[in-house]
């Protein structure tokens, strides 16, 4: 069922498939009893009443100190890294007509890893609280250098841009190998344990910094979805159809990189949600270009809170980075959308 | 003599002086003559021509053997897939290996490093396996696109019980990182010698199949009107991929890089006949790891970097340069 609405003009109209609406609001309704989930379990276990009572605030102290300050943010820093994470991915798979592109493959996690890798085992003494400015700064410049490594007269930009961003990721990734090959072991574990990705630390400053970069993007979902519809078609056809595609194939790409970049700089680099989150999302049901970015972003919103509900409550009291337990139970699910999904 | 002829000579003696250069340099400098020396008239009692044969020899065959080995392995990853983005680690087969060491040196205790090897082929072939089955069992069958999302989950799947396995147990991931790196050191030539078959098997069956991924490059509905079987195609091209990273894998470790960046130099200089592009990625992907060891040997002598890591520092740039002069 496929329905159009427009504006009285006919300027804007939006194509509306009805089947995507259902398939969004179970998405989100899984999404919130995660987040319900997420601010309830724990070693401190609160009944939903508890729970509610700590939101309305008629709850004692305790209770309200651990849902505000540790469980409400990491959740919703989980939700939102994993969001922005999803819709880079996206962009970027968009952009290069290619199911492998993702934040990780060209370079731009790896640049804020490397950022912070090489802090913690150069200066050891590096405030830790500082880290997440480093990794911003290490990822945007290296998708800086990418862009202007890849900058070159017209054409096929995009193809340039993702090949180089390998070449520029294999090469950070070989210094990180580098700094936990042949740093002081301590250093090595605690640059492995940050690399690992995690939510564990995460408070109401990387909320608001990453609600803010979710805010800006979901506001120019509008427009961007009808450029990368008209992108879908090919750079010679987009032309045709009046785009003017090296400007929106920047301004995609930078969007791209820097949403990304913010989430790397919150939470680490938590790889495979910009891969996968965009594919899981196609293959739930067939759609435009803006709600399939909703459905990537609620994808990857569920992963990541999953994966941290799941690390910190299952192998209680030992921790697991969400990081790892994004891939581990992720790429088992992913497989088995794709098994059964006729795609 | 065509341009391929030519290509194909100059690189091959590239490889043999690299190789000779390679056996020359090391803690101790051994005169070029007296390699060359240590072959064609062989005197046991001279140091330097004993140093060649004992020491150096091996490292050197195993690095012609290891680059040839990825190099044509990343050449049928790309032409299977489709993808310039395809490496055979996307595919998961060089993380199932580091994954199977992993897990037999950190929980089962597997104390010798003999075994390491063995372990890691053994490790390759089974996530190859895995990768391909579930391709295969996906409702548009093994295409390129399901080799590589399903490679990129096992892919994603096995770092990240890597991960945890490094965070939960110290004195393994102390104990295997040189190795993880992928390296060169300590390099036996017993190693090469079991693992010589699978290479050879892999790359027969690379070469054989060449003409047919040539046309699969030319998209389905091509390859399909010239009578090419893609399912079948697929699966022997991915045997030779699995072989051959097993192969490189159990004598080198998980090199990174080589794969990926072999076979776009390759097509750059050969043009887009996998018939072409096949054998020349073993040549070139044997002189590039002769020279990325090389430099891991010297550059911070008598210090010794990875070479996998030697191998990205160097070939990322290069890579970057043939991309902004090429496409």
């Amino acid at each position: 069922m496929t329905r159009v609405w427009a504006s009285k003009s006919g300027r804007f109209s939006v194509l509306l498939p009805a089947a995507g609406y259902g398939v969004l609001a179970v998405v989100a309704a899984v999404l919130l009893a995660f987040f319900i989930g997420q601010v309830a379990l724990g070693t401190y276990v609160l009944s939903p009443a508890e729970v509610w009572a700590a939101l309305t605030g008629s709850a004692e102290d305790m209770a309200r100190t651990v849902v505000f300050d540790f469980r409400i943010p990491r959740a919703l820093a989980a939700m939102l890294a994993g969001a922005l994470l999803a819709i880079s991915g996206a962009i970027l798979q968009a952009l290069t007509r290619n199911p492998l592109a993702d934040p990780s493959l060209v370079g731009v996690s790896q640049g804020g890893a490397l950022a912070v890798v090489s802090t913690i085992i150069l200066f050891p003494a590096f405030p830790p609280a500082l880290r997440p400015l480093v990794a911003f700064i290490g990822a945007m410049a290296v998708a800086a250098l990418v862009q202007a490594l890849s900058d070159k007269g017209r054409g096929r930009n995009a193809l340039r841009f993702i090949l180089i961003g390998i070449a520029i990721s294999s090469f950070l990734a070989a210094l990180i190998r580098a700094f936990l090959t042949y740093g002081d072991i301590r250093d090595s574990m605690s640059a492995l344990s940050w690399l690992a990705g995690s939510v564990h630390s995460s408070g109401w400053q990387d909320v608001a910094i990453m609600g803010v970069a979710l805010a800006a993007i979901v506001l120019a979902i509008p427009a961007m979805a009808r450029r990368l519809a008209v992108l879908q078609l090919g750079e010679e056809a987009a032309t045709g159809l009046g785009l003017d595609v090296r400007w929106t194939n920047r301004a995609l790409l930078f969007a791209s990189v820097a949403l990304a970049a913010v989430a790397v700089a919150a939470v680490g680099p938590l790889v495979f949600i910009g891969l996968i989150a965009p594919q899981a999302a196609k293959r739930m049901v067939r759609t435009g270009a803006g709600m399939h970015l909703l459905l990537t972003a609620l994808t990857g919103a569920i992963m990541v809170i999953a994966a941290d509900l799941a690390g910190r409550t299952l192998l209680s009291p030992t921790e697991i980075p969400a990081g790892v337990v994004t891939a581990i139970i992720g790429a088992p699910v992913f497989l088995l959308i794709m098994l059964r999904r006729n795609a | 003599m065509g341009r391929l002829t030519i290509s194909f000579a100059l690189t091959a003696a590239l490889v043999v002086l690299a190789a000779l250069f390679h056996m020359s340099v090391g803690a101790k400098a051994v005169p070029l003559s007296d390699v060359t020396g240590a072959f064609t008239a062989f005197d046991a009692t001279v140091m330097d021509h004993q140093i060649v044969r004992a020491l150096r020899l091996p490292r050197a065959v195993i690095a012609i053997f290891a680059g040839a080995a990825l190099g044509m392995a990343g050449a049928m990853t790309q032409g299977i897939t489709r993808n310039p983005l395809a490496e055979p680690g996307i595919l998961g087969v060089l993380k199932g290996a580091a994954f199977a060491v992993f897990i037999c040196v950190g929980f089962l205790g597997l104390v010798s490093v003999a075994w390491i090897p063995l372990v890691a082929a053994i490790g390759a072939v089974i996530s190859g396996a895995i990768v391909f089955a579930i391709a295969r069992a996906a409702p548009e069958g093994a295409t390129p696109v399901t080799l590589v999302l399903c490679g990129a989950a096992i892919l994603a799947f096995l770092s990240a019980v890597l991960m945890a396995v490094q965070l939960l147990d110290e004195t393994t991931f102390q104990n295997l990182r040189v190795w993880a790196s992928g390296t060169l050191t300590g390099a036996k030539l017993e190693t090469v010698y079991w693992a010589l078959p699978w290479g050879i098997v892999g790359a027969v069956i690379a070469v054989w199949i060449a003409p047919r991924v040539t046309a699969m490059a030319m998209g389905d509905e091509a390859a399909l009107g010239l009578g090419i079987d893609l399912t079948k195609t697929r699966a022997w091209g991915f045997g030779a991929v699995v072989l051959l990273s097993a192969a490189a894998v159990s004598v080198a470790g998980p090199l990174e890089f080589l794969g990926l960046v072999v076979p776009h130099m390759a097509r750059m200089i050969v043009g887009a006949d996998y018939r072409a592009i096949v054998p020349y990625s073993a040549l070139l992907g044997a002189l590039v790891l002769l020279l990325a060891d090389i430099a891991a040997r010297t550059v911070l002598a008598p210090a010794e970097i990875s070479t996998g890591i030697v191998l990205a520092l160097i070939g990322a740039p290069v890579f970057v340069g043939l991309i902004r002069a090429r496409l």
